[in-house]
């Protein structure tokens, strides 16, 4: 590609200048290049490259689910904010933390393409740990009440049921929070 | 916030240097920086695209209760980008404290809280509520996640962040979901990209889940050399083991581009000495440079310096020369706006000066 100042030497350098949401890109040589200066240089494309490639994602998924003869739902709207799940698709960008719940079936499919799983396994917050290692207890002493009860000892299993009733408590009063 | 106070914390912006810019961590002669930053957002507000003013603004009082209440916020800095003029928010991006994104999307209370040392940077209301960042020098990510581990938990004292036991970190967009943390590396490699081994490098590091940006982050272009290695996946895989996989990713990078260099030296070392020696002539005499060519030349001197031609100027003085002579930095210490010519002319000034010092 010639440059397309001089149109006689090889562009070697790429230019994107964005004005008013135009995205203009300039091909130049190294001459032509320092002469059109540093204005152009490093001020580039603020719209995100990660999201043409989210937003086509999200295409071929739908494609995808069509051939698997799973019809998406098209109206899906979000509880809280009510952003429509096509509204998502077309700018990549959830409305707030309940779309990841009222969306989460047709988002399973997209966080897996996206990062290979589903499920978070890193840090927890400090408030939400109590809650979760709750729920962990809870699943935890479920198990052991099943267990004493089939050996019939039914002093253990109310203890064992009553811990369990003040675990969902404490959940329950901390969800109404 | 009234209108000195931002001017003081600007003219002090203006004369101090980054920490990660001081040429000392591990790996310097490769690794100009490290950088982690986590996207968090607060239960029960609706993302910035989709929050109202009432509760962009109950975002930003928050930002404000955060570096007030905790004693290990005192003397940070906070600015509210809707009263900065343009030129101030782009010499913030200049300075690595903001993203371009944040510098230029139309949206009030926009905030940017920061230390002294430069080191730790919280974006409020970016594509996030807080977009909180580190920065060291040289390759230091463990380091890193030690300190911005704090700094989450002591943020998650005086606010309750949005959180899943399924989804994790919940982020406005579904690819930052999980830990929420992207983690990255800056990288000087010139003998790769002299021998023309960038693009099979790109190509095979993008396949693994990782990805390349320029100097100033997403979306912008790759200057005087500088590659900026990040992770793309941030669910399913813990901050430690994310950030274990991007360490040996640059690892590998690292030694290619340091086999590179060793061949270099030993089979055209007089081609290597007389264009470093050049790219020297040129910076200490020109009277009219642009930022492109000057980014061009100075990653040949630091070339230089990183393989011993050259022992002058030092690591420190050429990562800050690189900050020092971007457009709205330049006009910043000129006090005022400057036509491209000015600035070409202004820029040639102060590489001579740091050069000679
Ligand atoms: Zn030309
Ligand atoms: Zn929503």
């Amino acid at each position: 590609m010639l440059c397309q100042i001089c149109k006689k030497k090889e562009a070697t350098i790429i230019l994107t200048k964005v004005s008013e949401g135009q995205k203009t890109v300039i091909q130049l040589c190294q001459d032509c290049a320092s002469m059109f200066n540093d204005k152009l240089s490093i001020f580039p494309i603020p719209e995100f490259n990660i999201n043409d490639l989210l937003t086509g994602l999200l295409k071929a998924i739908d494609l995808y689910s069509k051939e698997e003869g799973v019809i998406p739902i098209k109206e899906v709207k979000c509880s809280n904010c009510h952003l429509t799940y096509d509204e998502f698709k077309q700018s990549g960008k959830l409305g707030c933390s309940v779309c990841y719940h009222d969306f989460r079936e047709q988002l399973i499919p997209l966080l897996r393409r996206l990062h290979g799983n589903s499920e978070h396994v890193g840090k927890i917050p400090q408030r939400a740990k109590g809650k979760l290692n709750k729920i962990r207890k809870i699943k935890q002493l479920r198990k052991e009440l099943q267990e004493v009860v089939s050996r019939e000892e039914y002093e253990k299993a109310a203890k064992i049921r009553d811990e369990i009733l003040k675990l969902e408590g404490a959940l329950k009063k901390r969800n109404a929070k | 916030m009234q209108n000195n106070k931002k001017g003081i914390i600007l003219q002090k912006l203006k004369e101090s240097d980054a920490e990660w810019t001081n040429g000392q961590g591990p790996l310097s002669d490769i690794v100009i920086s490290s950088r982690i930053r986590l996207a968090r957002n607060i239960e029960g507000i609706p993302f910035p695209s989709r929050a109202d003013q009432v509760e962009l603004k109950n975002i930003f009082d928050l930002s404000q209760q955060v570096i007030e209440k905790s004693s290990l916020f005192k003397d940070y800095n906070l600015l509210l980008l809707d009263e900065l003029t343009p030129l101030e928010r782009q010499f913030l991006v200049e300075k690595h404290l903001i993203s371009i994104y944040h510098a230029l999307k139309k949206q009030v209370y926009r905030g940017c809280i920061f230390n002294q040392r430069e080191t730790l940077s919280i974006m409020i209301n970016e594509e996030d509520h807080f977009r909180i960042q580190y920065l060291l020098s040289g390759l230091q990510l463990n380091e890193i996640w030690k300190l911005i581990n704090k700094i989450d938990d002591e943020i998650e004292k005086i606010v309750t962040y949005a959180f899943s036991g399924k989804e994790g970190y919940l982020t406005s967009c579904p690819t930052n979901v999980g830990t929420g943390m992207r983690a990255s590396v800056m990288l000087h490699l010139p003998a790769l990209a002299m021998v023309g081994g960038m693009n099979d490098i790109l190509k095979a590091i993008s396949k693994i889940g990782y990805v390349v940006r320029g100097f100033y982050g997403e979306g912008t272009e790759v200057m005087g050399n500088l590659f900026q290695v990040s992770n793309q996946i941030t669910l399913g895989l813990s901050e430690e083991e994310i950030i274990d996989n991007l360490e040996k990713v640059n690892q590998q990078i690292i030694s290619q581009e340091q086999k590179v260099r060793n061949d270099l030296l030993s089979n055209s070392k007089s081609q290597l000495e007389d264009q470093i020696w050049r790219a020297y002539g040129i910076l200490s005499s020109a009277r009219i440079i642009s930022s492109v060519e000057a980014m061009e030349l100075l990653s040949k001197l630091r070339f230089g310096v990183e393989l011993g031609i050259i022992s002058h100027p030092d690591l420190a003085t050429l990562n800050k020369l690189m900050l020092l002579i971007q457009p709205a930095y330049l006009q910043m210490l000129a006090g005022k706006d400057l036509d491209p010519f000015t600035r070409d002319l202004q820029r040639a000034i102060l590489i001579r000066n740091k050069i000679s010092e």
